[in-house]
């Protein structure tokens, strides 16, 4: 197995376009959730979101999603450095569950009401969360090993791991990978239908928790063997040092109750970077803000790192869930932890939850010294993945 | 590699529902000897479609899934047991999973959104939601068999099924998991029929699902299980091609480097994927011409007898296990099989430019 490090990051978020506003937003302990634009909200319970607030990548015919992974690749690929050649053998691993729904329930609703659509055979097009992955691999030419994964809110950490595995097992060099959804009807509906989002912003890990709030956005990573980033003489931000991805085998939609598969996803991924658990210093939590998820990851932690010992915090208390680009964008945010040592913070945690037996870092970000830390993404299906980080 | 590939990696079982077969190997077997279609329907439409017939599933899961799952769920975990039950894998012992699909459950996301459009909020289904996220078939699957290892499913136009198979073996291969059930599944919905046709996707669709367990050699020597062939390589890339679109290059790697992996030149035989969406079958000519040569090796592709679909993939990965145990490759007209030799290569090559390669030998 070969050492996986990154050389390159981008992010499209609900901060705005690019790295730098991501994690100004981060340091600043910012909360992007606000009203929801981008489809009518009407009648629902909730009716916040995060979303981007705007999109300059790519043109305005492609799909929301597509373009905001477009602008994320971008910025990854620049900031590594890559060249032509290079990204002719590099592999490209994008994690998506919404596809362009957005647009293609445009046409159906217009369907629905008897509407003529036009430009509908693109929107159908881009449909299938594959296309994703086409449109960077055509836009980029990208021309190595390629694919979509789709486990649910997982997705953009699972990508990453995948892509991981290309590189260790000496398949590629270099690889893109990340995850990417746009707010969609059918999301918002379903979580809204589901009871599980807050009408106010999310306040994970909090006693009055009451559900999460929807994000969007894109996160894509350039990975690389050690070896080969050494030889160009790149910059490497962290290694990704190991992962874990285990299975419930539970329930379509809830966590096993006592944590057993994230223990394992956490275990697996310590157990692949050679770690014990005093190694780690921080944990990006999966941490959605619903009552059943904190209480079970927060048990999990506890059962691999000991109760209170590591750092906590929740992304998705300032960003929102952003689906299948939760695990890439925390994987950037964790990353960024690293290079900055500065935990960003939980926002919105006011009153810590007593069954929470950690420093759950509220509200205002944290200077600690880290030299390895996690990332958690769960998702429906029971799918667990763990992402561990080395400082270099 | 090929990709990743270190350990030896064996079929051990296989599971098969479609409109044209339904079983475990024996029953792929007897099939191939002498293959007919699934009956298309409607009959006389311009675009006929291989559907599975009403009934085919009643005996292949309980009553309770039959009640609780959608019918794409339903045609996977009768897949997925069939591979496994032929397997006499022990789940407990480490069991990962790989889905292939295109599509997804369709049929469900529809009637969630009918529901509002019908009702307004009250009009949607909880119960549907989670059938929105394609990862539905895996986490339904993971449940009925007990896999507990590595989850994934796999998007891709046209070859999820091939490169579902592909990453399964890899995964082994690697020594990451010892046993993995990987396949693909589809269904069709009529509106999704409509739609692609609209699109332009001019091959014979259908429906199903094939599974496959794949172990690592010793694992599943060291337990007496029956080895049903061998998977020696496998590798994907991408050729350029817009979403969706048709490329012109021909030049991939895919296949030397599967070849590689196994050791081998060049195959024998080829199961390919051609389906008869003209434009993307020319396509797979042309790379298939440019890798082995000005001599092709005997090819077949099952789809005109079974339909497109993503379990497609996987069943040309069973079907040419049983041709490297038998040396028959059958006759897509329900003919004589011909004689082969060699490793069998089969390959996928999707709109969009995704293109795989799986080495397949008798173990």
């Amino acid at each position: 197995m070969r050492p996986v490090v990154v050389t390159g990051l981008g992010a499209v978020s609900p901060f705005g376009a690019g790295v730098k506003a991501f994690w100004a937003g981060l340091a600043a302990g910012a909360c992007a959730i606000r009203a929801l634009t981008v489809i009518d909200a009407d009648g629902f319970r909730c009716r916040i979101a995060a979303e981007v607030p705007e999109i300059a990548a790519g043109s305005p015919r492609r799909s929301r999603a597509d373009r905001l992974a477009l602008g994320a690749a971008m910025e990854a690929l620049q900031d590594a450095g890559l060249t032509a050649a290079e990204r002719a053998e590099a592999a490209l691993v994008v994690g998506a569950v919404g596809g362009g729904m957005l647009e293609a329930e445009s046409w159906y609703w217009a369907r629905a009401r008897g509407e003529r659509t036009r430009g509908w055979a693109a929107s159908l097009r881009s449909m299938l969360p594959a296309t994703h992955a086409e449109t960077l691999g055509y836009r980029l030419a990208l021309g190595g090993p390629r694919h979509t994964v789709v486990t649910a809110c997982s997705s953009g950490a699972v990508a990453l791991a995948e892509a991981a595995e290309l590189i260790a097992d000496g398949v590629v060099d270099c690889a893109v990978a990340g995850g990417v959804d746009a707010v969609t009807r059918l999301c918002f509906m379903g979580f809204n239908t589901l009871k599980l989002l807050d009408p106010e912003p999310c306040r994970p890990f909090d006693r009055d928790r009451r559900g999460m709030s929807i994000g969007e956005g894109a996160a894509f990573v350039v990975l690389e063997s050690a070896e080969h980033a050494r030889a160009r003489g790149a910059r490497a931000y962290a290694e990704l040092a190991g992962h874990g991805m285990t299975t419930d085998a539970y329930h379509v939609t809830a966590p096993e109750p006592e944590g057993e598969g994230m223990v394992r996803a956490m275990g697996a991924a310590l157990a692949a970077g050679g770690l014990t658990p005093a190694a780690v210093g921080y944990v990006n939590a999966h941490g959605t803000a619903t009552p059943q998820n904190d209480r079970i990851e927060a048990r999990a932690i506890g059962r691999v790192f000991g109760g209170g010992r590591v750092l906590v915090s929740s992304s998705k208390s300032m960003i929102g869930h952003t689906m299948a680009a939760a695990g890439s964008l925390e994987a950037v945010a964790t990353i960024l932890a690293l290079t900055h040592e500065t935990v960003p913070p939980t926002a919105n945690l006011t009153t810590p939850d007593p069954e929470v037996d950690f420093d759950c870092v509220p509200r205002v970000a944290r200077e600690a010294s880290l030299e390895h830390a996690i990332s958690n993404s769960f998702g429906f299906g029971g799918q667990n993945v763990t992402l561990l980080f080395r400082r270099v | 590699m090929s990709q990743g590939q270190r350990r030896s990696v064996v079929i051990t079982g296989v599971g098969v529902v479609n409109a044209a077969v339904v079983g475990a190997s024996p029953a792929l077997g007897a099939w191939l000897t002498r293959p007919r279609a699934g009956a298309r329907t409607p009959p006389g439409a311009a675009r006929p479609a291989v559907r599975l017939p009403e009934g085919t599933l009643a005996g292949l899961i309980d009553a309770g899934e039959g009640r609780r799952l959608a019918r794409v769920c339903q045609l996977t975990v009768a897949a997925a047991r069939l591979a496994v039950a032929e397997a006499r894998v022990d789940p407990a012992a480490g069991l990962g999973l790989v889905v292939g699909s295109e599509l997804g459950d369709f049929t469900s996301t529809i009637a969630f959104a009918d529901g509002y459009l019908a009702r307004g909020p009250a009009g949607l289904s909880a119960l549907l939601f989670p059938s929105t996220v394609m990862n539905t078939m895996a986490a339904t699957t993971a449940i009925a068999v007990a896999s507990r290892e590595l989850s994934l499913t796999i998007n891709v136009p046209t070859i999820s099924g091939e490169l579902a198979v592909a990453r399964g073996a890899a995964a082994v291969a690697s020594g990451r998991v010892d046993a993995v059930l990987a396949g693909g599944v589809d269904e069709l919905d009529p509106l999704v029929a409509e739609t692609l046709d609209a699109l332009g996707d001019a091959g014979v669709r259908g429906e199903g699902a094939t599974f496959l367990v794949l172990e690592a050699e010793p694992v599943a020597r060291a337990r007496g299980a029956t080895v049903l062939g061998r998977v020696t390589g496998a590798a994907w890339r991408s050729l350029p091609a817009r979403p969706w679109g048709v490329g012109r290059r021909v030049a991939s790697r895919a296949i030397a480097e599967a070849l590689a992996g196994a050791g081998r030149a060049t195959p024998g035989w080829v199961y390919g994927s051609a389906s008869g969406d003209a434009p993307r079958d020319a396509w797979e000519a042309g790379v298939l011409a440019a890798a082995l040569g000005a001599r092709p090796a005997p090819a077949v592709s099952l789809a005109p007898l079974v339909g497109h679909h993503a379990g497609l993939g996987a069943l040309h990965v069973a079907a040419a296990a049983w041709t490297a145990r038998t040396r028959r490759l059958p006759d897509r007209q329900g003919g004589e099989p011909a004689r082969v030799d060699g490793c069998g290569l089969v390959h996928g090559l999707g709109r969009g430019g995704g293109h795989v390669a799986v080495i397949v030998e008798e173990a």
